[in-house]
């Protein structure tokens, strides 16, 4: 082989592997968003092209989307796809982190999420949140679902408003004779049910879980996906899962975000590539890279 | 295929020898390792009877000398510089008692004031927090004899020109041990995981309420372990209190407005008496000392250990 | 006390079952009307069953779609994907059985009005749809139940069909020189033949049911498969 053919080869060879990283990487310009079939829906959340930045940098970019009233709302996408950062924009809990911004227009039915005069307090109250990990308060199991009617000063009636939530969390029949007991002597999943049903306990509108049953066994993450289903009746959920058959399980529409990259790699952030009705993207996705996610095949 | 029958053997053969070598590598440690391991085990043993000789040592030489002063008089008499046998610690010992009750009533709220603003809303960012974070480290290392002259110029007299009164004693020692307390309380507070804060933000409560609802109830442990360690610091504390007035010679039961004086000041006076029956006054005095400030950690380690929360 | 969880999708399957198996109740009845046109030359009859196999091609759409999302969405594993697979059969077999009855009931214009109609013959024919109509309503059942045996015995209720079209073969060959007889038996053999493909589906259907209950798949032993 001659100096000439070698290096032409490992030319290609670089092309190759540029190209596959490009493979790997959103191509911005491409967004499939079918909204056929529910156009009609009450809408919870109008995202207009959200970005959210840490001191200045990315994490997600130009994110826009509807999300509908009583609907479980799956997002999905490989991890660093940005997709836990959207949910904390939506009850605002990305305020917590220093130097994080929220651009772009977030509406909350109709109302901008940022304004000026919203109070990022009352917004929580609306927009319940449950995290990964279970987080009960070193609390009795009562004192865990009372807190929040308390701190909202709702102190009529509390027994029966912590009996309805228990009840919610489909978690009443396993603690009734123990509501003094401290939370922590609770297994994980109903750790994670008394977490959804302090949520409850305080009437938001809407409930946003951060992988909910990442830290569960089978068959609590079972009973929380049951859960889910029938909360829906009630609620408005928006679920982030790195578990695609939960989100196809569990919810009416699906959005797949992946990361992207800029032209010399330094930069990545998150991108929506696909959202549409959850049979879709799993049965008939409108975007190859979906269909590739959702197949176990990138990601 | 090879025949079972012919396999079989071989495998058994493989078997075998894979089995002495395991047995070899179990049972033959170097006999360096041993030796070594034998020393370094010798060495640490020997560091912690040095440790415990001392102490045990001091607390013999107590016994020895001051168990015939031992008596309830010891409680129930106030001093006196001419009677050994009818000399007590009553003023002194009440004397610390209020110094103490003063010490808590001030360093607990302000020393977790300090701490709660430093953990949970100065922002890290900023210069000055941090500087104030690390200048917290250094009082805490600075000698008590320091807070003392501190006590001297601005409490005894100066801008609060209390006098020698026993409050002036009490704010000097709440000085001293206000760093302890903040950085137990520091400690404490940032034991508390994080997702317990979030998770009661997200239910829409205020920073304060989550601070005062969850925050706080959770470290109270934590808390009072450091109350307690650093009061019984104070309680020891000799040096500062001869600086702002703590009198050697108090034979009336003192009021947070007047003279006082207090246990190992007695203790000193006492020892630095020529005759042995005050010696023996000195050394039952320091018994009494150590049973009190014994008794304060082991309520301290007990409290850490019932109430200590594990996430 | 066992705790159930994924009720919802439990639900859903157990809707798609009865959906998919309706659609046995939908070609049982198209047969019997199909039957019945035969019997009376009702060439009005014969089109409305035609126009009527659109509502079974509905159902097998809709369930197939649904079973489809439910394989998507919920990854059914064990028992409940043998169910989907044998459901997916079923619907098979279902529009396949309907598409039968269309073809009988398109033959009948082709016989003409009056056709010289061999009272044997169609004799024969009425009581092989009406026991391919008992196999239909068989193989629903044992689906239902679960029911093994009652599967199996569909082969032994097939045999009777099988025979009955033979015979038909047999009545043609007899039925002389006139042209008009001849083109007449040719068509209802062609019938004969539409019915007889109507009892191998429902067969088939058992062959499923046997695989839903053991997990193992074999065809039934019949007269292409003699038994071993």
């Amino acid at each position: 082989m001659t100096q000439d053919e070698s290096r032409t080869g490992t030319g290609r060879e670089a092309r190759e592997a540029a190209a596959e990283r490009a493979a790997i990487a959103v191509r911005p310009d491409e967004f499939h968003h079918s909204e056929a079939g529910s156009g009609a829906r009450e809408k919870v959340f109008e995202l207009k092209g959200i970005d959210v930045r840490y001191s200045g940098v990315a994490a997600v970019k130009g994110i826009s989307m509807d999300i509908h009233r009583k609907d479980v709302t799956a997002l999905i996408g490989p991890s660093g796809c940005g997709k836990s950062t959207l949910l904390r924009c939506l009850n605002r809990m990305n305020d917590l982190i220093p130097n994080a911004e929220v651009q772009g227009e977030l509406l909350y039915h109709g109302e901008d999420l940022y304004g000026p005069t919203v109070d990022p307090v009352q917004v929580r109250k609306l927009i319940g949140m449950v995290f990964q990990k279970p987080n009960p308060f070193p609390k009795s199991i009562y004192d865990n679902v009372a807190f929040g009617p308390r701190i909202l000063g709702r102190k009529d009636d509390l027994d029966a408003t912590v009996e309805h939530a228990l009840r919610g969390a489909a978690l009443w029949e396993e603690v009734k004779d123990r509501l003094e007991d401290n939370a922590f002597g609770l297994s994980g999943g109903q750790q994670q049910r008394l977490c959804i049903a302090r949520c409850i306990a305080v009437e938001p509108d809407v409930i946003l879980m951060d992988e909910p049953c990442s830290a569960l066994d089978p068959i609590s993450t079972g009973k929380i996906e049951d859960l889910m289903i029938a909360l829906k009746d009630e609620f408005s959920i928006v679920i982030v899962t790195h578990n695609m058959q939960q989100a196809a399980r569990v919810s009416d529409r699906t959005a797949f975000l992946m990361v992207e990259l800029d032209a010399d790699e330094q930069n990545r952030w998150g991108r929506l590539v696909e959202y549409d009705d959850t049979e879709k993207i799993f049965t008939n996705p409108a975007d190859q890279r979906t269909e590739d996610y959702v197949s176990g095949k990138v990601g | 295929m090879a025949e079972p029958g012919s396999a079989a053997p071989r495998t058994r053969l493989a078997t075998a020898g894979a089995k002495a070598t395991t047995q070899a590598m179990l049972r033959d440690q170097p006999r360096r390792d041993v030796i070594r391991n034998t020393a370094f085990a010798g060495l640490l043993l020997l560091a912690v009877s040095i440790a415990l000789a001392g102490l045990i040592a001091l607390l013999v030489q107590a016994f020895i000398k001051g168990a015939p002063a031992l008596s309830t008089d010891l409680i129930t008499n106030p001093p006196s510089s001419i009677y050994p046998e009818k000399a007590g610690f009553r003023t002194a010992i009440l004397g610390s008692l209020e110094l103490i009750a003063g010490v808590i009533l001030f360093v607990v709220p302000v020393g977790v004031g300090a701490a709660i603003y430093l953990e949970e809303y100065a922002d890290k960012t900023r210069w000055w927090n941090r500087m104030i974070e690390v200048n917290i480290q250094n009082l805490a290392a600075v000698p008590s004899i320091i807070y003392g002259i501190l006590g001297l110029a601005f409490i005894v007299r100066g801008p609060l020109d209390l006098g020698f009164i026993l409050i002036a004693g009490s704010l000097t020692l709440a000085l001293l041990v206000l760093p302890m307390v903040i950085i137990a309380a520091r400690e404490a507070i940032r034991a508390v995981p994080d997702s317990i804060r979030q998770g009661s933000l997200a239910l829409g409560a205020t920073k304060w309420q989550t601070v005062r609802s969850q925050v706080l109830p959770a470290s109270i442990p934590g808390i009072a372990t450091g109350v307690i360690l650093a009061v019984s610091r104070a309680l020891g504390e000799t040096a500062p209190l001869l600086l702002v007035g703590a009198t050697v010679f108090v034979t009336f039961d003192p009021t947070p407005f007047s003279d006082y004086s207090a246990l190992p000041v007695q203790i000193f006076n006492y020892a630095v008496q020529p005759q042995d029956e005050f010696q023996a006054l000195a050394a039952a005095g320091i018994i009494l000392m150590l049973v009190v400030l014994l008794a304060m950690n082991s309520f301290a380690i007990w409290l850490r250990n019932r109430y200590e929360q594990r996430w | 006390m066992v705790e159930h969880t994924r009720v919802q999708y439990q639900e859903e399957l157990e809707q798609l079952e009865a959906s998919a198996l309706g659609g046995l109740d939908l070609v049982s009845a198209a047969l019997s009307r199909t039957l019945e046109a035969i019997e009376h030359q009702d060439v009005e009859l014969a089109q409305l069953v035609v126009a009527d196999d659109d509502r079974i091609d509905g159902r097998y759409l809709e369930v197939h779609q649904s079973l489809i999302a439910l394989l998507a969405t919920q990854s059914p594993v064990a028992t409940d994907l043998r169910l989907i697979s044998a459901l997916l059969h079923v619907l098979k077999n279902v529009e396949r059985m309907g598409d039968q009855c269309v073809n009988v009931c398109k033959l009948i214009p082709l016989s003409g009005n009056e056709p010289p109609a061999d009272k044997e013959m169609v004799k024969n024919i009425l009581t092989m749809g009406n026991q391919s109509r008992t196999l239909i309503n068989q193989a629903k059942r044992s689906f239902e139940d679960r029911n093994v045996e009652m599967a199996r015995d569909l082969v032994r209720q097939d045999d009777v069909v099988d025979n009955l079209n033979r015979e038909c073969f047999h009545l043609a060959l007899a039925i002389g020189d006139d042209a008009d007889k001849r083109e007449w038996a040719m068509t209802m053999l062609l019938a004969a033949r539409a019915i007889e493909r109507i009892g191998d589906n429902a067969v088939d259907i058992g062959e499923q049911v046997a695989f839903v209950v053991t997990g193992l798949f074999r065809e039934f032993e019949d007269a292409s498969h003699p038994g071993g």
